[in-house]
């Protein structure tokens, strides 16, 4: 039995070998240096300055508003500090992003990911930047607003995409409309294979929803109304075509995705007559053997 | 380590409380880390708020709060080796198959090493970049490297050796320790050098993982398996996919992607259930069974004589 198996290894290794990237990895960072905490001090001092600045003032109101007063307002003056902090740190990790491209404009492509390497390197930085302000959003009581630090931070996305607890990178990605990215999912945009960081930007059309586990490999587009499953995993530069449900490792078609059709509102409205200029007709998912319910619906 | 959106994970120590007792331990790290910084701050007043203007003190209060992080997780963490040090005199931590039952020592001092580890690991996960989990490793006595990036997964905090330059993915689990039925099983888990695991993979105890090895994502490795130098595996459990040469140099222009996914959906298919599939004769599936038997047998009685 293991003589087969190794023969059938053997008969492989003596073909051309196929270097396709036809299974997965990660895009976690591969070597952690001190260095990075050169930028992570410095914007946590600043924007630490302005929160002090406005504790000092709020202090110094003190005698001419009275002690009961400013014990009411402590509350609201905590948040006013919290958030001075974290959009203090935006705006500082923002300019030390737009200096950081001006040095070296991030691309697209296969490097080396190895210690010398510059897309490697400021692939690295941008990412710990980025992080800083993605990370405080999480931890404060906003969790939403992630979505906005994403824009700020340069990605293509609206409000009406949402990421359920999931891992998305912060760059080369671009979101359509009402996208919906499940719990646990791993979006990545980068890869480090072997020794080669290989990036490659990921596109989402609209209404496109990928399921709890899947990790979504570089390069992948997704069209319009797709689906894809739970614990599945798309393969590099894979197309998955519009309106299909996607499952499997590594996804294939499984069905048309008609729930698609069915998933929106329809309101339209029609010209009858001119004593009843407009008779409006709706559609909103109702079964076909509860439509009887409904007032007057399914009849005209 | 890349931008999450959010995802949990972080260096893992299980919750299981075997004794409330053991909750005194962890009460008592964060009272003195939160006593250190208090003391620190102290002195910081006293030094600089008394001036005549205290703007000296306003300017460095910032940076202060980096310093209290800094502080606290280095006094939590010396006061949780100490600690781990009288628990390990008393008793040693050792590998082997126990029972889940709090009237087995090995399994309530595992629930009081995890207790008094919490803590420290915790708070060095709590800070955006993770400068401090590979400190906590090295001292709560994993084998690893300080460039290892080991932040992303839920990785166990003992018995585990990690070579150079591994990359651990996100969401993976790399275990050293499992409760199974009414077992907890606890085995050394080796990762070997320039190792990548993917996202989502699971690595059971006792894995040996060699080096230049890539763990393709979604799998998951028996307890005890041994994965070979330079290949990439695949599957449940994992299984020999193709050799791992993405280590040679000058291969950029040659990497390339899949454009038959059904295919590929094929072969990962027939990796996945190659042992199930093999054609066997009457005679080779008796053998099987007979091979299969022995090393049950020989499994109880180990785990008897422990």
């Amino acid at each position: 039995m293991t003589e087969e198996k190794q023969e059938i290894l053997e008969q492989n290794k003596n073909e051309d070998y196929n270097f396709a990237i036809d299974f997965s990895t990660s895009s976690a960072i591969s070597r952690i240096s001190l260095k990075f905490l050169v930028f992570y001090v410095p914007i946590f001092w600043i924007a630490g300055l302005l929160p002090v600045t406005f504790w000092y003032a709020y202090t110094a109101q003190v005698e001419g508003v009275g002690w009961i007063l400013t014990i009411l307002m402590l509350p609201f003056a905590f948040l006013a500090m919290w958030f001075l902090f974290i959009f203090g740190c935006l705006f500082i990790t923002k300019l030390f992003l737009i200096l950081t491209n001006l040095i070296h404009k991030p691309r697209e492509g296969i490097f080396l990911a190895e210690k010398g390497d510059k897309d490697f390197k400021f692939w690295c930085l941008r990412i710990e930047l980025k992080k800083l302000g993605i990370w405080l959003f999480q931890n404060s009581f906003l969790p939403h607003m992630d979505t906005w630090v994403f824009r700020w931070f340069g990605l293509k996305i609206d409000f009406s995409s949402h990421f359920q607890d999931a891992w998305v990178d912060a760059e080369f990605i671009n979101f359509g409309r009402k996208v919906l990215i499940g719990q646990g999912a791993v979006v990545m945009s980068s890869m480090i294979v072997g020794k080669y960081l290989v990036i490659k930007k990921i596109f989402f059309d609209d209404y496109v929803v990928i399921g709890g586990q899947t990790s979504i490999a570089p390069g992948t587009i997704v069209g319009k109304d797709s689906v894809i499953g739970a614990l599945s995993q798309s393969s590099y530069n894979q197309v998955i075509e519009a309106g299909w449900i996607y499952f499997g490792l590594p996804v294939i078609k499984l069905k048309r995705n008609k729930y698609a059709e069915t998933s929106r509102t329809v309101i339209t409205k029609i010209d009858v007559d001119e004593s009843m200029k407009y008779q409006e007709e709706h559609d909103a998912n109702i079964d076909d053997d509860k439509k009887h319910l409904v007032n007057g619906g399914g009849n005209n | 380590m890349s931008v999450p959106n959010s995802m949990r994970a972080g260096p893992f120590v299980p919750t299981v409380l075997v004794k409330k007792r053991y909750l005194i331990f962890y009460f008592f790290l964060i009272w003195i880390s939160v006593a250190a910084i208090l003391l620190e701050f102290w002195w910081y007043w006293q030094s600089l708020y008394y001036l005549e203007t205290p703007i000296l003190f306003f300017i460095f209060l910032p940076l202060l709060f980096f310093v209290f992080y800094i502080t606290m997780v280095l006094t939590s963490l010396i006061f949780a080796k100490l600690l781990l040090i009288i628990v390990n005199a008393l008793h040693k931590p050792r590998e082997g198959v126990f029972l889940r039952d709090p009237s087995d020592k090995d399994y309530r001092y595992w629930s009081l090493r995890n207790t008094i580890k919490r803590w420290p690991i915790w708070l060095s996960h709590h800070f955006p970049f993770p400068f401090l989990d590979n400190l906590c490793f090295k001292l709560f006595g994993v084998k690893t490297k300080f460039s290892n990036s080991l932040f992303e997964g839920f990785v166990d905090t003992e018995f585990i050796d990690f070579g150079e330059n591994v990359i651990v993915g996100q969401a993976t689990l790399i275990q050293s320790a499992v409760i199974i039925g009414d077992l907890l099983i606890i085995k050394k888990t080796v990762i070997g050098d320039n190792v990548r695991i993917a996202t989502h993979s699971v690595i059971m105890p006792g894995t040996h993982i060699g080096n230049n090895c890539i763990v393709s994502g979604k799998t998951i490795t028996k307890i005890g398996q041994v994965l070979e130098d330079g290949w990439i595996y695949l599957g449940i459990p994992a299984q020999k996919f193709k050799e791992n040469r993405y280590f040679e140099d000058g291969i950029e222009n040659l990497i390339t992607h899949v454009d038959d996914v059904e295919g590929l959906q094929k072969k990962y298919q027939e990796v996945m259930i190659r042992d199930i599939h093999q054609h066997r004769s009457l005679k080779e599936k008796r053998k099987y069974k007979k091979d299969v038997l022995k090393e049950e047998k020989l499994r109880r009685e180990r785990a008897a004589e422990k």
